[in-house]
């Protein structure tokens, strides 16, 4: 593995045709393995950011370079809503990437079959998304990103929807993976004890135009499970992050 | 369960209601058979003539799904044509507007003057001019609703023109696709009828607008009903059948074709 930043945004901004400037001097740089969550008021730019990270929108101003070459071809991206194609089963939702890469059937059933037993949807492979709750829904997102294998694994507020058990639960399993497979991850949301929880490294914005605000290691030991949430040295961090934010937005 | 019982048996009262009124009236007020038949002598007409106008059905409806199939087919090619090419659209879409708000009936003399030894044709050309718009404008539409989140996921994972066309556009159209063929299902029969009222009576096999206008001519109102009763039908058959095809095609996955079920 290479030491140097699996993706690094020099000085990136975006403004909009509308005028919106949504995002001002972004330096970036993501380290390999990393969980880094990005936290922001809405409408501070956080989706845009990671669009442009995705290479799905071009910033209007700086750069972004990939560590990797090729690494463009291994990102997995979550949505904020589940983004399913309706009219697909969930296996064929979760064989979508695989098969836009031209991969066999017969060949990734093994690979989608371990995915979906990963994100707790054995099962329900042939069930379509209007048969599955809010929770699952979003489970079958995070396989179609995760069944890739993808080097870079970025999520938009992939559990914003959802109500607290449902979130906590998805949080654990993320988190489980992550400490399994080590991808690196770029995490947007709007909670903080949802950050502090998952990431190693958090990154708060400023309201629009987006800035970095802070940036800061969570010093929290992994592997971390569900029992962290009532430790004291979580309560602190999320304490600390939160005084840190009041006072920043005032 | 009850809702199902009201379903075909509020409107199947109504319509009991309507043609005993119907009959009473014609009844009462001793009018003649030439004015308004009441509902028993064409019920009886129906049954007497059934096989003849059977045949005129045959020929009327035999234009109205040919008309109805070039709809799909070059409505449906027309659409995703528009769906590669913006420019594409822009420019030929105003004339698609233009055929369709064009009245039938004052450009089909033209179409079957110059179509003149093929009747059938230029009645299908007549009937497909009327029925083809809903399809090319819903699947238009459809093809460019895909959400734009799996649009962008599509672009993320580098598939083609082509995939991106056949697993995401298509399916996202199929239930406008389906919506504008039920429409145009119904719209072919009009078409089919105008042209044949406008292609006048004569010919070898006469589809039922002829042999409603020579009802007409004849003063055999009793026959001119049971025809309008038959064509009503083959509406409402055409229309039931495409239903039930829209719902074999997406009725697993669209909202519009879900049971509801709490
Ligand atoms: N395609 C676009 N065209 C014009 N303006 C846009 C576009 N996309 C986003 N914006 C604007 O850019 C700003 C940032 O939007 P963005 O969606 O990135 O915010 P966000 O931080 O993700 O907010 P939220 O937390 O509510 O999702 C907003 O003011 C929005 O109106
Ligand atoms: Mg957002």
């Amino acid at each position: 593995m290479s030491e140097g930043p699996i993706v690094a945004l020099e000085r990136v901004g975006k403004r909009f045709s509308t005028g919106v400037e949504a995002l001002a001097g972004i330096d970036l740089a993501v380290a390999p393995g990393s969980f880094l969550s990005l936290l922001g008021p809405s409408g501070c730019g956080k989706s845009t950011l990671l669009r442009i990270i995705a290479g799905l929108a071009p910033p209007s101003a700086g750069s972004v370079r990939y560590g990797e070459s090729g690494l463009a071809r291994h990102l997995g991206f979550v949505f904020q809503e589940p983004t399913l194609m309706p009219w697909a089963s969930v296996w064929e939702n979760v064989y979508l990437p695989l098969r836009l890469a031209g991969e066999r059937r017969e060949r990734v059933a093994p690979r989608i079959a371990e995915t979906l037993a990963a994100l707790g949807l054995a099962g329900f492979e042939r069930a379509y998304p209007r048969q599955l709750s809010g929770g699952m829904r979003m489970r079958v997102s995070i396989a179609r990103a995760l069944v890739t294998e993808p080097r870079l694994l970025l999520l938009d507020e992939p559990f914003a929807a959802l109500d607290e058990f449902t979130r906590f639960r998805l949080n654990e399993d993320l988190l489980r993976l992550w400490q399994r497979h080590h991808w690196t991850v770029v995490f947007v949301t709007h909670s903080i004890f949802e950050s502090v929880f998952l990431s190693s490294r958090i990154v708060v914005l400023t309201p629009r135009p987006g800035r970095i605000l802070a940036d800061l290691p969570v010093e929290l030991p992994y592997p971390r499970d569900g029992a962290l949430r009532t430790t004291p040295a979580y309560v602190e961090q999320c304490r600390r992050l939160s005084a840190l934010l009041s006072e920043a937005m005032a | 369960m009850n809702d199902r019982i009201a379903r075909i048996a509020a409107p199947l009262a109504v319509g009991v209601l309507f043609l005993i009124g119907w009959e009473t009236l014609v009844r009462l007020e001793r009018l003649p058979p030439y004015v308004l038949p009441g509902p028993l002598l064409v019920a009886e007409t129906l049954w007497r003539d059934g096989p003849s106008l059977l045949g005129s059905l045959l020929v009327t409806l035999r234009i109205t799904l040919a008309a109805l199939a070039a709809a799909i087919l070059v409505g449906g090619a027309l659409a995703i044509l528009f769906a590669q090419s913006r420019l594409l659209e822009i420019s030929l879409f105003p004339y698609a507007v233009i055929l369709q708000v064009t009245p039938i009936v004052a450009i089909a003399p033209l179409i079957i003057i110059w179509l003149r030894d093929q009747v059938f044709l230029s009645l299908l050309v007549c009937a497909w001019i009327v029925a083809f718009f809903p399809i090319v404008a819903n699947t238009t539409l459809g093809l460019n609703s895909a959400d734009r989140n799996l649009v962008d996921l599509f672009r993320l994972y580098g598939a083609s023109r082509w995939q991106t066309l056949r697993h995401l556009r298509l399916p996202s159209a199929l239930p406008y696709f389906l919506a504008g063929v039920r429409i145009s299902g119904g719209l072919a029969l009009i078409g089919a009828v105008v042209a044949e009222f406008v292609a006048g009576t004569g010919g070898a096999d006469t589809g039922l607008a002829s042999r409603i206008l020579e009802a007409g001519y004849r003063l055999q109102m009793a026959r001119l009903f049971a025809a309008l009763l038959l064509l009503a039908a083959t509406g409402i058959a055409i229309f039931a059948a495409l239903s039930f095809i829209a719902r074999l095609l997406i009725g697993h996955w669209h909202e519009s074709a879900l049971p509801r079920e709490e």
